[in-house]
């Protein structure tokens, strides 16, 4: 008997003993969950909202928007000032803080932006934002060359021994930080010093710069964990550099622990230059997956703020919310007179769990793409290569029923692309209202006046997120406003990208988040073979819009180009049916949170946070300016 | 016994490699660009050194780069060229210390991208690891009384009361009966915690809901085998002999009516320790199942394969364990 019994003793033990080596941390000064876990924490690879936010904590910048103003106004960071811009607008000088320091008291310098901005520029370290570089002169060319050298070497690697392709990946390695100081017109004159020029004036390269992008790493650290492939020629940075304990960093916080999609935990960088103005000294980001699980750990305290609420009863959460305002209603309609920020309406209304949940837009805008290419991708002439088409379908489109009853989200209906509010002093163009009758005339003069015969209209998306529930009804309102006939196709995720791409659609969902404060951030995306243009729309005189405003000098002249750049989208042309605005969807009790902002802009910057009432930092109470 | 044990391992390497080579072929076929991940899409030269950096240009350059640094093909070569060796230099006179060295490199994430495919698995294997084992604990402290009480009086309601009770636990699908039990004690009686790993309270909940198939098994099992040997004619000498009932049961009836318990164990604990995604999920516990389908939907392909030769290592090797265990309890049974 004691043969069956003794493996299981054995098995209990052994988890005892396993269970017994497993703390739990005590309780940080602020708790937030920041989705299930980040994909990066390589400031040159990050494009998440989730990684951007951990960049802000743990680096710093030489500049950053003041997200408690209304205008986004650019402050120094790193920087000890603003830079100074030459007269043509190309030359950036910038004088760094003599006090910023690396987490382990090392001083940064501009050398370190040098070696960091290399190092984001080279091919093998391409992401999304790659291209940021090439508006700075030499950045391109740089990369074309390197591209094309890696793969020279590549080729003549194949017929040498090991030890001489070491050697050659070296000599390239070399060449190329060589054709790096040639080609670029980036210098540090001295330690504190930074000197750069780009190819045209670029009105918003201040504004690019606040991104992680930009962020400098810490050279000694990236080179330790740098090798050169000498296959290759690569450059390669093990991933172990971002690990706790080893991660350096120049910002509020650093790194002290990180345990894959379990929890992440910050503590104060000691050595910050700033370090007085920071009011939570520990913070603490358990990763929940689970959309329901994360609203659970609010609910019972364990966290202050959840920066993504995505639970299926999101609906009903922002439901209480407007009930409760409805309970206060003369209250909360003097504050809103008032133009005070949401955050702060909360704050003056009495507290109560239904409050808790905040819905503000953000910068990014839901909207359809129409296929605009000639042809389909079978061959068939395409009925949407016809801008008169294209209206009559946005225009038989009832919006706020979407925004109100189908979303249930508290978004605020569009009809046009840019976020209202968004881009400080630019005005968006009117767009295009519900008219189903006017629809109707419009594609009767078309060419199809009997609705019925216009061919199968598809509509391409993938399931997840409610997408479903916007196709149904955006092919109802086809359906019934139009008379036309509708198919609805859904598509896993990366099969439905993969799809937009190519161009294998009639219509399909869509969105896009802007990333700087310029409205070039939404309208590049409609220029002819951009990157990001899905639609294959092509208009030249939409083209030359955006290329005179490019050399346009009058910042007043360049956001009416802008904005007839606008119009035509959203009032003439419609390669994209705009829907609503996006929203951002938080947990928090503005009683006793302070440091998240309601901005359009939609970042946050959660070194500023305060938690209320605690006793620790300076226990004032954050929000926008009133609107006058 | 040694040669079973040195037949199989030898067996290994192969087996791993078939299945590397299927996975990947079929991985390979998933659609979608593995490095896209969000709605913004860099120009074409851009992509096409992204792709370039993990060898993702072409099948068989991937097929053959993962290899060469999966099975320290690589780590060796750099070792014997010096350029190991060459490196740490490099790094002393920067005044440096190396990162570590690994010498099976199953890759980086490619979601995840600070993290490679082994510290992934070396963080969250243990989790899937105690979840499983507490599963297979439970389901024998559940499973074996249920069945043997069942066993010992066959037709009687008690019996019937278990074989319906174990009828529920092998329909009713983890997903329902997790649901079910956070429902119940964390939500209506305010026992026990949801999320996270680490302390009793998180641990119980998703162990029993994991352990509850498993415990019907074994107690469907338990009571065959009972029912068998309490007719047997071993059984009737020992209560001729006149000894206690409970001694008959435990002592002669059972440790036979275990042997197919015992079997069934191996590959119990290989399903119990990789087949936990969907109680991982409904409970957030961060256990290596969870990768399984994320790495698939992502198409992270280093991840997919790490996690899939984890698998088939711990299959192959539990069920070796299972066969040296059966031999070791009834010595009868010979190759």
């Amino acid at each position: 008997m004691w043969k069956l019994v003794l493996p299981l003793i054995t098995l209990i033990a052994a988890i005892a003993l396993s269970a017994a080596a497993d703390r739990p941390l005590p309780r940080a000064d602020f708790t937030f969950i920041n989705r299930g876990d980040i994909t990066t924490l390589d400031v040159h690879q990050m494009s998440w909202m989730m990684d951007l936010r951990m960049a802000r904590l743990l680096c710093e910048g030489l500049v950053r928007p003041n997200i408690f103003s209304r205008e986004y106004t650019l402050e120094p960071a790193a920087a000890e000032s603003l830079p100074e811009i030459s007269y043509d607008g190309r030359t950036y000088t910038f004088h760094l803080r003599r006090d910023a320091k690396w987490s382990n008291g090392e001083p940064v310098t501009a050398r370190d932006y040098l070696f960091s901005w290399r190092r984001a520029m080279l091919p093998e370290n391409s992401t999304d934002y790659t291209t940021l570089f090439w508006m700075m002169e030499g950045g391109r060319e740089f990369f074309d060359l390197r591209a094309a050298d890696l793969k020279a070497h590549a080729q003549r690697a194949k017929g040498l021994s090991a030890s001489e392709r070491r050697e050659a990946a070296r000599v390239l390695w070399e060449k190329s930080c060589a054709d790096f100081d040639r080609l670029l017109n980036l210098h540090a004159p001295d330690e504190h010093t930074l000197v750069f020029t780009l190819n045209r004036r670029v009105p918003y390269f201040l504004d690019l710069m606040s991104m992680p992008v930009f962020y400098p790493v810490y050279p000694p650290l990236v080179t330790a964990h740098d090798t050169i492939d000498p296959d290759s020629g690569r450059v390669k940075t093990d991933p172990s550099w971002t690990k706790a304990g080893t991660f350096i960093t120049n910002g509020p916080f650093r790194l002290t622990v990180w345990r894959f999609k379990r929890d992440m935990r910050l503590e104060a960088n000691p050595h910050y230059w700033n370090l007085a103005a920071l009011n939570v000294r520990s913070i603490a980001i358990p990763s929940v997956e689970d959309p329901n699980a994360a609203v659970m750990a609010f609910r019972t305290g364990a966290v202050d703020w959840v920066s993504d609420v995505n639970a299926g009863y999101r609906g009903e959460l922002i439901a209480q919310k407007e009930a409760y305002f409805a309970e206060h209603r003369a209250e909360h309609e003097a504050l809103l007179a008032q133009g005070l920020d949401p955050i702060e309406i909360d704050r003056r209304l009495p507290p109560d769990p239904r409050a808790t949940m905040h819905a503000y837009p953000a910068f990014g805008t839901y909207f359809y793409n129409f296929n605009c290419r000639p042809t389909l991708p079978d061959g068939r002439a395409n009925p949407f290569a016809d801008a008169k088409v294209r209206r009559a379908f946005s225009m038989s489109i009832d919006k706020e029923v979407l925004a109100r009853d189908v979303r249930r989200s508290g978004e605020v209906a569009t009809d046009v692309l840019i976020p209202p509010g968004s881009i400080n002093g630019y005005r968006s163009p009117r767009g295009l209202a519900f008219d189903p009758a006017r629809a109707r005339a419009l594609l009767a003069e078309a060419g199809y006046p009997d609705p019925t015969r216009f061919p199968v209209v598809e509509v391409l998306f993938n399931k997840d997120s409610g997408h479903d529930l916007i196709a149904e009804y955006i092919a109802r309102e086809w359906q019934t406003n139009l008379g036309v006939p509708v198919q609805l196709m859904t598509k896993e995720i990366k099969v439905f990208r993969d799809d937009l791409r190519t161009g294998t659609f009639m219509t399909s969902r869509a969105g896009w988040y802007g990333d700087y404060g310029d409205p070039t951030t939404f309208l590049e995306i409609n220029r002819t073979a951009d990157g990001n243009n899905d639609r294959g729309y092509s208009n030249p005189a939409y083209d030359a819009l955006l290329d005179r405003a490019e050399t346009e000098l009058d910042a007043g002249k360049r956001l009416q180009l802008l904005q007839e750049a606008e119009r035509i989208i959203v009032e003439d042309e419609l390669p994209l049916i705009p829907l609503f605005v996006q929203n951002n969807f938080y947990l928090f009790d503005a009683h006793r949170v302070s440091g998240v902002s309601s901005h359009p802009r939609s970042e946050q910057q959660l070194f500023r946070v305060d938690i209320l009432g605690d006793g620790k930092g300076a226990e004032k109470a954050l929000a926008l300016p009133a609107k006058k | 016994m040694t040669r079973l044990i040195l037949t199989r391992l030898a067996q290994l390497p192969l087996v791993l490699l078939a299945v590397y080579t299927l996975t990947l072929a079929l991985a390979w076929a998933i659609p979608g660009n593995p490095l896209e991940n969000s709605e913004r899409r860099p120009p074409p030269e851009v992509e096409a050194a992204m792709k370039s950096q993990y060898s993702l240009d072409s099948f068989w350059s991937f097929y053959w780069s993962y290899l060469d640094s999966a099975t320290g093909v690589r780590a060796a070569r750099d070792h014997f060229s010096g350029r190991a060796e060459s490196e740490r230099h490099r790094l002393e006179s920067l005044h440096l210390a190396p990162p570590p060295r690994r010498v099976f490199d199953l890759g980086p994430s490619l979601q995840y991208r600070d993290q490679r495919v082994s510290e992934i698995i070396a963080g969250s294997l243990p989790v899937s690891a105690q979840l499983g084992v507490i599963a297979i604990i439970l389901a024998i402290l559940i499973g074996t009384p249920a069945g043997v009480l069942g066993g010992v009086r066959p037709g009687t309601w008690i019996d019937s009361l278990s074989l319906a009770i174990s009828l529920i636990g092998i329909s009713l699908p983890s997903f329902v009966t997790g649901t079910l039990l956070v429902l119940v004690f964390p939500v209506w009686l305010g026992v026990g915690r949801v999320g996270g790993w680490g302390s009793f309270s998180q641990m119980i909940l998703p162990a029993l809901t994991l352990s509850l198939p498993f415990a019907a098994y074994i107690a469907r099992l338990t009571r065959m085998g009972m029912v068998e040997a309490m007719s047997s004619d071993y059984v009737r000498t020992a209560r001729a002999k006149g000894l206690p009932e409970s001694s008959v049961v435990l002592r002669h009836a059972l440790k036979n009516a275990a042997l197919p318990v015992v079997s069934y164990l191996g590959p119990a604990c290989a399903m119990a320790m990789t087949g936990s995604f969907v109680v991982e999920r409904v409970f957030n516990v961060p256990g290596l199942g969870q990768h399984f389908v994320n790495a698939v939907q992502n198409k992270d392909l280093f991840l997919i394969i790490g996690v899939v030769l984890v698998f088939s290592t711990m299959l192959v090797l539990f069920n070796l364990v299972v066969d040296v265990l059966y031999r070791w309890i009834d010595p009868r049974i010979r190759m």
